[in-house]
């Protein structure tokens, strides 16, 4: 074949993160829109601010039942009716719980918005919670508490949740509740629930798709302006506090053919002014297989398909509010290169932390993380959740927007301070879900604090 | 460079146009325009997949995939990824029983790029591939294997699903993700003379979609990929016919360490691009695909002996399609009492159809499945792709949804009458066993996949 040079590219057109419009109906509820051309599929995201901190002594798990519920009938109609009609609808709906609150997702092609949007209102403001239903999702949780349990990146992930947060903290224990807890919870429980915490003026709907031809201030009145509740306020959380000492907690799995690894603490949440150098740093880190940690375990050593660090916001309301984010390293490595694949984890770390990062290494991170917004907001989903994310931890509006700006203004030196304090060496949870027999010899050779060994 | 398909919209295409064109060795190119994000997509697919592997080098195809990504004639080490992310890019490549595919999404004016590392890896790869990225790869698979498939339960339903449904010496009795002895024993040659044999401009289609000026597209891979010489090494993959129906029930049991039992199923099904499969794929989704299906409504709603229970299709167009079925038991259920309800509501959908109001909702998320796929510049040139090289005309992407919009309720009903029968399928039953248990039983049958297998996250 006959070669040429690489090409040098042409000129960027210039892209922006989409400015929402926000407003408010008469009942309390604060509404994002944003019209994105010919995107088909709308997306509607809101956000309900009932925090798992908000969740009864003893009955964890409740604000998840209650999410479910609300596509399990209305005083409309039952269970499988609401089913049927959305999905006839062509839409899909999805509500789930976490510690910043419930999230209601639904996707529904433009043309049929209307209709499942009405559905939506209808289970937010007429959810019926019928014994029977509410037994029914017990039922279907605590089936599910094993399948859970026997994966390995769940496992790690409860174990790390133990370790980090103080037994008295919500965030300690799983999201979806024990099976101890979730026994407990009945369609009373799950009523009270709604009551004391759901309603529209703590709630935000964002909307983002191609809204030519809808007529949407018309078609909220009629839908979710419907929905009425007192106007208290939301409840306060605690800050989250985490114990972060070295240590490393093994969850045996005789016989499995890989660890599992997460190693993690708490950092920055997006409030902070090193967020920006935080994202960057952790990207350098390890945010793709190019990144630190993979060309040496993956494409050096084969020791894994892939190892990846992150920051993840795991609630946050404000400046100074006490919020946090899990900073962690996750990924799996075969048995036998389990010790080896944490000391060179480490080696990396420490490289890091002792040299620095370049700046051809910063520059490649900014422009890949500020050249894939535009591929990554594609769709409306993608907008949708970005958005309710902003509001779910109390940021302006522009906030993704202003954040590529921060990210091409930071420079190597600050992302190398970031992510060295978001992950020093000697303040490192380490889970291990493998085998023990196989596994705790060589790991506690390699001096990276204490180790203990539980089964389950 | 004769110009094919005019851009002229067709009806049910939601407005998508398509252009076709040959190279004279052989590339044949589909370009589509969509200025409405500054993004395009870039999409490869060549027509190579598991199938076409020969006994005792399972998984090659996939291996040679991660190779791909392992540097080629202007492009050192890992510069296929560092380039193109480092151009605000995103890509990957995957690997299915059909066929093999790369693609990179870029921001507009970083599309010329992409052309060019695709052209370099297609034209000389083998001047970069060494032992020591294929002893590298092969560890990577080796964990890619493990991650996905034999460390999680239920991990190898798939592969063990497959392997009962194809018979032995069948090209798509084993997955892609092939067997760890088969990987091991791949060698350098192995993969050069895949690449030699299966990687040639003529055994490829190449999509771009999106925020493009056609003609200057056109003019880039002319430019790099013109030069690259056709070959016809090729050789067909072997047969994949197989009689309509299975005739018979197949059964294996598994004793696993896995959280509850399971009952897993495959069902033989018309082929891909036939308005059968379309019919069957509706049928499934009433019976099993969502929360209002009959099998959710009967075993998760009413029965309550089910955590969950649906339906699944693999669409194949070089084979009978799999329909998958999937329900793991409640509590201590009895897989019997799952199979006896499941047969019920096959013989009833069999026998009365579908209501008007269960056609309106399969039809509904179907169409939605397709705005969605056809939503992303990424997803339209991969569907593009697929309707090029599976069945020789990429427009045909673009009218899909009106095909399954078409289907009548007595076809639906025609279609599982005909295939969702007991003597037609594939059962995997699972039963759980003690952690203690394990050593007696032994672990070797450690297998399994997914219908694609990704390179690199």
């Amino acid at each position: 074949m006959e070669f040429h040079p690489q090409p040098t590219p042409g000129t960027a057109r210039p892209w922006a993160f989409p400015a929402p419009e926000r407003g408010a109906l008469p009942n309390g509820l604060t509404v994002l829109r944003c019209h994105r051309p010919g995107q088909q599929v709308v997306a509607v995201e809101i956000f309900l601010d009932a925090p798992l901190e908000a969740e009864p002594e003893g009955l964890d798990g409740v604000a998840t039942i209650m999410s479910r519920a609300l596509s399990e009938g209305t005083d409309k109609h039952s269970a499988e009716e609401f089913a049927a009609e959305l999905e006839r609808c062509g839409a899909t709906l999805d509500a789930h719980a976490d510690h910043p609150g419930v999230r209601v997702s639904l996707e529904v092609p433009a043309s049929r918005l209307a209709k499942a949007l009405g559905l939506v209102a209808e289970a937010l403001r007429a959810p019926a919670f019928t014994e029977s239903e509410i037994e029914r999702l017990v039922g279907n949780r605590l089936d599910e508490i094993p399948h859970e349990h026997a994966n390995p990146s769940r496992r790690a992930a409860k174990q790390l949740s133990k370790e980090l947060f103080p037994a008295t903290a919500r965030m300690s224990r799983p999201r979806l509740g024990t099976e101890e807890t979730v026994r407990r919870i009945d369609a009373a429980a799950v009523r009270a629930f709604f009551d004391a915490h759901i309603r529209p003026s703590t709630a935000t709907a964002v909307i983002v798709g191609d809204l030519t031809d809808i007529d949407l201030d018309a078609l909220l009145a009629e839908t979710l302006g419907d929905w009425s509740g007192n106007t208290a306020q939301a409840r306060p959380v605690p800050p989250i506090t985490a114990d972060d000492t070295g240590r490393v907690v093994i969850v045996d799995r005789p016989g499995a053919v890989q660890t599992q690894l997460l190693i993690g603490r708490i950092g920055a949440d997006r409030h902070e002014r090193v967020w920006p150098a935080q994202v960057l740093g952790t990207y350098c880190l390890g945010g793709t297989l190019t990144s630190r940690l993979d060309r040496v375990l993956r494409e050096e050593k084969g020791y894994t398909y892939g190892v990846r660090a992150f920051a993840q916001v795991l609630r946050s309301s404000g400046p100074d509010s006490g919020g946090a984010a899990m900073l962690a390293i996750s990924g799996s490595v075969d048995t036998e290169s389990t010790g080896p694949a944490l000391d060179d984890l480490w080696k990396v770390l420490r490289t890091l932390a002792a040299e620095g990062l370049t700046d051809a290494e910063r520059e490649t991170a900014v422009q890949n993380l500020v050249g894939v917004a535009p591929l990554k907001f594609e769709t409306a989903a993608s907008v949708a959740s970005t958005l309710a994310d902003q509001v779910e931890q109390h940021l302006p509006d522009d906030y993704q927007a202003h954040l590529y700006a921060r990210l091409a203004e930071t420079g190597t030196v600050e992302a190398t301070a970031a992510v060295v304090n978001a992950f020093p060496v000697d303040r490192l949870v380490t889970v291990l879900v493998g085998d023990a027999a196989r596994i705790a010899e060589p790991v506690k050779a390699l001096g990276i604090g204490e180790v203990t060994v539980v089964t389950g | 460079m004769p110009m094919g398909h005019t851009a002229t919209a067709q009806a049910g295409s939601g407005g998508l146009t398509a252009t076709e064109h040959r190279l004279a060795n052989g590339l044949r190119v589909v370009l589509s325009e969509d200025h409405l994000t500054p993004v395009a997509a870039v999409c490869l697919w060549y027509d190579v997949g598991s199938r076409h592997e020969v006994k005792g080098r399972t998984g090659l195809a996939h291996l040679f995939e991660h190779l791909m990504f392992q540097g080629s004639g202007q492009v050192k080490g890992n510069g296929h990824f560092e380039l193109v992310q480092g151009a605000g890019g995103s890509l990957n490549g995957t690997t299915s029983f059909e066929r093999t595919n790369y693609f990179e999404t870029m921001p507009t004016h970083q599309v010329e790029l992409a052309l060019w590392l695709e052209a370099d890896r297609m034209g000389s790869l083998l001047a970069a591939l060494d032992e020591e990225s294929m002893e590298n790869q092969r560890d990577v698979v080796k964990n890619e294997r493990r991650q996905r498939y034999d460390n999680v339960p239920y991990g190898t339903a798939f592969e063990k699903l497959t392997a009962l449904s194809y018979p032995e010496g069948h090209p798509y009795h084993h997955t892609p993700i092939g067997s760890m002895a088969d990987l091991d024993a791949a060698t350098l040659e192995d993969a050069r003379a895949f690449f030699r044999t299966y990687y040639a401009p003529n055994n490829a289609v190449l999509s771009v979609v999106g925020d493009i000026d056609p003609e200057q597209t056109l003019a880039w891979i002319e430019k790099y990929f013109g030069s690259i010489p056709s070959h016809d090494g090729k050789q067909p993959p072997r047969d994949g016919t197989l009689p309509e129906i299975i005739g018979e029930q197949l059964r294996e049991v598994v004793h696993e360490e896995v959280p509850a039992r399971a009952l897993m199923a495959a069902y033989r099904l018309p082929h891909d691009g036939t308005r059968a499969c379309d019919a069957a794929d509706l049928a499934l989704t009433v019976l099993g695909g969502g929360e209002s299906s009959r099998l959710h409504n009967r075993l998760v709603r009413r029965d309550r002996t089910a955590v969950a229970a649906g339906f699944g299709l693999l669409r194949l167009a070089g084979a009978p399609s799999l329909g998958w079925l999937d329900v793991k038991t409640s509590g201590g259920v009895e897989v019997e009492t799952i199979e006896t309800a499941v047969d019920e509501e096959l013989a009833r959908f069999a026998a009365e159809g579908p209501t008007p109001e269960e056609m309106e909702r399969a039809q509904a998320q179907l169409e939605r499945e397709w705005l969605d796929r056809l939503g992303t510049v990424a997803g339209r040139a991969d569907e593009l792709c697929r309707y090029a090289v599976l069945f020789g005309d990429p427009q045909l992407a673009l009218t899909a949804v009106g095909r399954v919009l078409d289907v009548t309720a007595e076809e639906v009903r025609a279609a599982a009458a005909a295939a969702l029968r007991p003597d037609n399928r594939a059962v995997l039953v699972y039963e759980p066993i003690e952690p203690a248990d394990e050593a007696a039983e032994g672990e070797d049958g450690t297998e399994g996949t997914d219908a694609h297998e990704g390179a690199a996250k």
